[in-house]
């Protein structure tokens, strides 16, 4: 599948994540004790054979730089192709932030010119799924349409007022689309994904931006499904999405992962999500200590009680501590005697001895990174 | 110069399919990867791997060394099997002679002082500061060593110093000792002292072209500078399936002796990408190492669990090392033991027991449901 490039938007609709975009495009949020949301997408990219892969940056774009560096644990470092960054730039006709995807686009059309590749796949970060872009391509190909949208009829995404929602006839048709309706009431919600022919977008971005438009979505896609001058067809995603749209959507998300059989699901064999490595050692469980149905990652050291958690790299739970329901970001120090529940601490917070935070299931507490409690 | 061509027979099954340096260690790690990563930390940035027992699992492993930071444009690791030459080509015939056969490879960089190495050992050691030592001494040759009990000595290549570090006297594997400081098979060597001595020792026909036996006599006999640098941190040779499972066990006491979780001196190794560690609700885990891809949903204490390992619900795994992507099935006990790559213990298996010698699953092998291994057994292909 090699006449497949890559396009990932790392948006800016980060509103609700609170602290946890504080410093980071949604793109960077980390999630499952080793990975950020970009590795997501970029992975599946990369299982798929795509070996051409533009990063679309939009602001607070520093963690995602570090995290994606030349692209090589992705295999996207190699001369031939591989990882481009597309981060903002100024110009005469451009005042350094992107105003849209499609001005984003508009921005990057030397790099679309310049690729060689038959077909563009589009993605996003916010939304977590196994993207099948392979199968997407291969259905947009056998069905001769101008654009093929991806979507899931998984009913945990969608949400009053936020979203983008697409109804697809019996035919495959895409008929109508509605963005960020007040109840969404097309059958299908769209992942922000679509598949199309590399010469053809270039031809709709440059007219759409002639035009005054910048936005994908609201724009270029509601004109193209209403005066149905183009064929848009839908291609079902099959498996579970999440939207990770706000810090209940990320804490119910991590924690259904947890579960063994919606992990494994999500998480094929052989397709395997790649993400930066840091060399950790194994974790270390003490004695005395005792964990229950969480996920580690490695270089952590566990001396008190941790339940229903996920541990990013690095963690440290020291002897008497207890933390239940929780995610605690990498290098984490959770002090004797602290009580956690609840909680979604972020990189390098300390947790000092005694310290009790417990929040409510339905209202889980954020600490932002590099803080002391 | 690393030398990893020697088969490590004293490892039994562990190295039916793969060298020594190949076999997995403490959990996410492969022997190869402490000198390895020691150069590293050293400031080494070209090494040369010599390989010549079963070398394709560690060609796969070493392969551009990037996991090292050694894939480089002007250096980085080099994987050196022996080679043909026209009409003669021959294996390496022993320590010495493979790094003769490479000397070629070693002008090509031209370097001042070549350092010897061998993977056997896990350790974590600055060459840096040897190199400064040999240096400081202007030494023709310098010798890392560390003192071992008296009573061990005898089984060592042992250095006898005067006060100011200068070797006198080595002695290979001495009936009645007369110092305690052992080599450890580190060398340093100033590089044109150590083309001469290669090439004259080459020449002569009853060498057995061996360091420790050939070169090191030749030279201190000659007279040339000879120091020994002392090293008091964490080693211990592998070389056998016992020391290789104390060895992992070093890492469980409450403070190991060995710090790999220091971010100054890292131990890299080649990593699979799996999925963090998950511990089951029905797991109990006490006292162990535990990595990524693992699946603990039985006991598990006092124990290694390497990448990708399974523990069932209802499995006990005590004292003992699981290899990267072993399965322990529900009911199966295993008990001072090595379980290998990929191997499976089924059903209601008994590997080892609560003492006597190590009991052993080579790699790949099924434990059929119900059998039993005992304690100083080896399971698998023969």
């Amino acid at each position: 599948m090699k006449n497949i490039m890559g396009i990932i938007y790392t948006g800016e609709r980060d509103a609700q994540l609170k602290e946890l975009t504080a410093q980071r495009c949604v793109a960077a949020v980390p999630l499952l004790g080793r990975y950020r949301l970009i590795d997501f997408p970029l992975s599946a990219m990369v299982n798929c054979g795509i070996r051409n892969v533009g990063v679309i940056a939009q602001r607070n774009y520093n963690s995602l730089m570090d995290h994606l560096g030349s692209g090589r644990e992705w295999n996207l470092h190699g001369k031939r192709a591989g990882l481009v960054f597309l981060p903002p730039f100024l110009t005469k006709d451009n005042v350094g932030v992107y105003s849209g995807f499609l001005d984003a686009l508009h921005a990057n059309l030397h790099y679309l010119r310049r690729s060689k590749e038959r077909y563009v796949v589009i993605t996003d970060t916010h939304m977590l799924f196994n993207a099948q872009f392979d199968a997407m391509a291969a259905a947009h190909e056998a069905s001769g349409a101008d654009i093929t949208l991806m979507y899931t009829r998984d009913p945990g995404v969608r949400r009053n007022g936020l979203g983008r929602y697409i109804q697809v006839e019996e035919d495959g048709r895409v008929s109508a689309l509605e963005v960020d309706p007040t109840i969404p009431h097309l059958n299908c919600t769209y992942l922000e994904t679509l598949c199309i022919r590399r010469e053809l977008l270039i031809t709709l971005v440059d007219e759409a931006v002639s035009q005054g438009h910048y936005h994908l979505t609201r724009n270029l896609l509601m004109n193209a499904i209403n005066d149905g001058a183009m064929k848009v067809t839908g291609f079902e995603n099959p498996g579970r999405a999440w939207q990770i749209d706000s810090v209940q959507s990320y804490f119910d998300c991590s924690m259904e992962l947890l579960d063994q059989e919606t992990r494994a699901g999500f998480f094929p064999v052989e397709k395997p999500v790649l993400t930066k490595l840091r060399d950790e050692m194994p974790t270390r469980h003490m004695p005395g200590s005792l964990v229950k149905n969480s996920l580690l990652a490695d270089g952590c050291i566990v001396e008190g009680i941790v339940e229903n958690c996920i541990l990013f790299r690095g963690v440290h739970i020291e002897k008497g501590a207890v933390v239940r329901n929780s995610i605690i970001m990498q290098d984490g120090l959770v002090q004797s005697g602290a009580e956690l529940q609840y909680c979604i601490l972020d990189k390098q917070t300390t947790v000092l001895p005694g310290t009790r935070l417990v929040a409510p299931k339905s209202y889980p507490i954020v600490v932002a990174k590099d803080s002391t409690v | 110069m690393l030398l990893a061509g020697g088969q490590g027979s004293r490892l039994g099954i562990l190295t039916r399919h793969m060298a020594k340096p190949a076999v997995p260690f403490g959990g996410k790690y492969r022997i190869i990867d402490f000198p390895l990563s020691n150069c590293t930390n050293s400031g080494v940035d070209v090494v040369g791997v010599l390989t010549q027992y079963r070398p394709l699992e560690l060609n796969a492993y070493i392969a551009s060394g990037a996991p090292w930071d050694m894939d480089l444009v002007d250096g980085g690791v080099f994987v050196l099997p022996p080679y043909h030459t026209g009409a003669t080509g021959e294996w390496y015939k022993g320590t010495a002679n493979a790094i003769y056969q490479n000397l070629a490879f070693i002008a090509q960089y031209n370097p001042d002082y070549v350092l010897i190495l061998s993977g056997d050992h896990i350790y974590k050691m600055d060459y840096a500061a040897m190199l400064a030592h040999h240096e400081a001494h202007h030494a023709d040759a310098t010798i890392a060593v560390r003192q071992v009990p008296w009573d061990e000595a005898s089984r060592f290549g042992i250095m006898n110093t005067d006060a100011n570090d200068n070797i006198i006297d080595f002695e290979e594997k001495p009936k009645n000792p007369k110092s305690n400081n052992a080599s450890m098979g580190v060398y340093v060597f100033t590089w044109q002292k150590l083309r001469k001595y290669l090439i004259e020792d080459e020449m002569n026909p009853n060498s057995s072209n061996d360091f420790g036996k050939n070169i090191i006599p030749a030279m201190l006999a000659d007279g040339q500078v000879m120091t020994a640098y002392s090293f008091n941190g964490y080693w211990k040779d592998v070389g056998t399936i016992e020391s290789l499972w104390e060895a992992n066990m070093d890492l469980l006491t409450d403070k190991p002796e060995i710090d790999l979780h220091d971010k100054k001196f890292r131990i890299y190794a080649r990593n699979l990408g799996m999925l963090p560690q998950h511990i089951a609700q029905t797991a109990q885990v006490d006292n162990c190492l535990v990595t990524e891809g693992c699946e603990i949903r039985g006991l598990i204490r006092h124990s290694i669990l390497s990448s990708g390992a399974i523990v069932e619900e209802g499995a006990q795994v005590i004292d003992s090392v699981i290899m990267p992507g072993a399965r322990v099935d529900s009911g199966a006990v295993v008990r001072r033991a090595i379980v290998a790559e990929n191997a499976v213990v089924s059903s209601g298996a008994q590997i080892g027991g609560e003492e006597g010698l190590i009991a052993v699953v080579g790699q790949d092998a099924v434990v059929p449901e119900g059998a039993q291994v005992k304690p100083g057994e080896q399971f698998g292909e023969g």
